[in-house]
């Protein structure tokens, strides 16, 4: 898959919180996006979800305006809530299978058991997710994404609620992702650790594209942005 | 067939999760005979004149009870921000309406199962016979309300205070369901068949495939508005 966004701007009100947006993302990339709170970080992942439309510009997948927001195309795009998009009065097999038969997927006991065993969550299948920690909803969130199997996966922040051995397992599948030849997008404050993982590095500042390139090193033109854009930052 | 599938899928996850948190069900049920009881201590109606207001009582009870319903329906989805799971998911946004729809409605029709013939026995109403008619009306107004219902009830969503502003939107547009399901109810009781109310009953019908037909189309423009 192919991702374009094309001269993308979203205005909450009076307040624009994304102007003039030109990004260009290829098959098997992962991209950190950085950028301080208020940038636009969250405001660009939902574009590109479609979860919101554009007040102006357009994101073309493989060449389809997505903002029309076919059905075909809403399933090659997945958005991993750390630990969200749950139902938590339905048990972590039943989510799984809800999801899963929703996305046309494979929605087999053996292979939500698999994926759950994958994530470690082999133990808690009948577990209500209500009744699940957060780091535990993100390893289900992982899993789910896993059995859906998206082209261009997006996620907001999935850091903070994962332990060391969580950490490891969202990384593995994102690496996994990629090798597939799908588009993984990271927003992050942990900018040491995303940037091991991704490629690319874009970073946002009020709602505009300020920096983007492909990693390198050493990388004095990302050193240089980090500090104007991200003070407060520790890379 | 997805549109159907869709509809079934999202349908048994509501149904599911209602049965075991009986939240709406439980409420509205209480609510509904509630009011039953109120009515019953309020009026001292003579058989005669429960004839002639037992339409009306009947529909209060079932507005406010499923305006309950409706606050209610898009509960689960708010939680964890499980709409926009959905609206992220390949659901055809006909069969979120279809499913939200007949998952209000089947609240309804439990309620008003217990509800008429409560009714019946609080008011010493001799008509059992003209249950079945009855039951079929309550059915048709039932439908149009749940249809309106889940639109107002989307266009609400995000509201602040959607618990205050659904009633105020949904009750004028439902002025011709209330009507018509009334005075068709009233025709049954007094003449025991549906007889002169045939034009209501028509209307009734109308408004159920009308607005069932456009909530299908619109309701992805409803959503992401």
């Amino acid at each position: 898959m192919r991702v374009t966004a094309d001269k993308l701007a979203k205005a909450y009100g009076f307040l624009w919180a994304l102007r003039e947006l030109d990004l260009e993302l290829t098959p098997g990339e992962c991209v950190a996006l950085l950028g301080p709170n208020g940038a636009g970080k969250t405001t660009l992942l939902k574009l590109l979800a479609g979860l919101i439309p554009p007040t102006s510009g357009q994101i073309l997948l493989d060449g389809e305006d997505f903002s029309r927001g076919a059905a075909a195309l809403r399933a090659r795009v997945g958005l991993l809530e750390p630990a969200g998009h749950l139902y938590e009065n339905l048990t972590v097999t039943e989510n799984l299978a809800f999801f899963t038969r929703l996305y046309d997927r494979n929605s087999a006991a053996r292979a939500i058991d698999a994926a759950l065993a994958h994530v470690g969550l082999g133990r808690r299948a009948g577990d209500y997710v209500a009744n699940l920690s957060s780091g535990m909803k993100c390893r289900l969130s992982i899993a789910k994404w896993l059995l859906l199997e998206p082209e261009l996966l997006l996620l907001d922040e999935p850091y903070g609620v994962l332990d060391g051995s969580g950490v490891d397992l969202l990384e593995d599948f994102l690496k996994d992702q990629c090798a597939k030849g799908g588009i993984v997008v990271m927003a992050s404050h942990h900018v040491s650790r995303v940037l091991d993982l991704c490629e690319r590095a874009i970073i946002l500042s009020q709602g505009r594209l300020t920096f983007n390139e492909t990693k390198r090193q050493p990388w004095p033109s990302f050193d240089q942005a980090f500090r104007e854009f991200l003070p407060h930052g520790g890379a | 067939m997805t549109l159907l599938r869709q509809t079934y899928l999202v349908l048994c996850k509501d149904l599911r999760l209602e049965l075991r948190r009986r939240d709406s069900l439980l409420t509205m049920f209480f609510f509904g005979t509630l009011l039953l009881f109120v009515f019953h201590f309020s009026f001292d109606l003579v058989p005669e004149r429960v004839v002639e207001m037992a339409p009306a009582l009947l529909w209060l009870a079932f507005l406010f009870t499923g305006t309950l319903g409706l606050a209610q329906l898009f509960q689960a989805e708010r939680e964890n921000h499980c709409f926009d799971a959905l609206l992220l998911s390949p659901l055809d946004r006909g069969a979120l309406f279809l499913a939200k729809t007949g998952f209000n409605l089947i609240l309804m029709v439990l309620v008003e199962i217990v509800v008429i013939p409560l009714f019946w026995i609080l008011f010493n109403m001799r008509s059992w016979n003209l249950l079945p008619q009855v039951f079929l009306v309550t059915l048709l107004g039932t439908v149009g309300f749940c249809v309106l219902g889940t639109l107002m009830s989307a266009i609400t969503l995000r509201a602040r205070a959607r618990e205050l502003l659904l009633p105020l939107v949904l009750f004028p547009l439902m002025i011709p369901v209330i009507l018509a399901t009334i005075r068709c109810m009233e025709e049954v009781l007094h003449a025991g068949q549906i007889g002169d109310a045939m034009p209501w009953l028509r209307l009734l019908l109308g408004f159920d495939v009308i607005f069932m037909t456009a909530g299908v189309l619109i309701f992805d423009w409803v959503i992401e508005s």
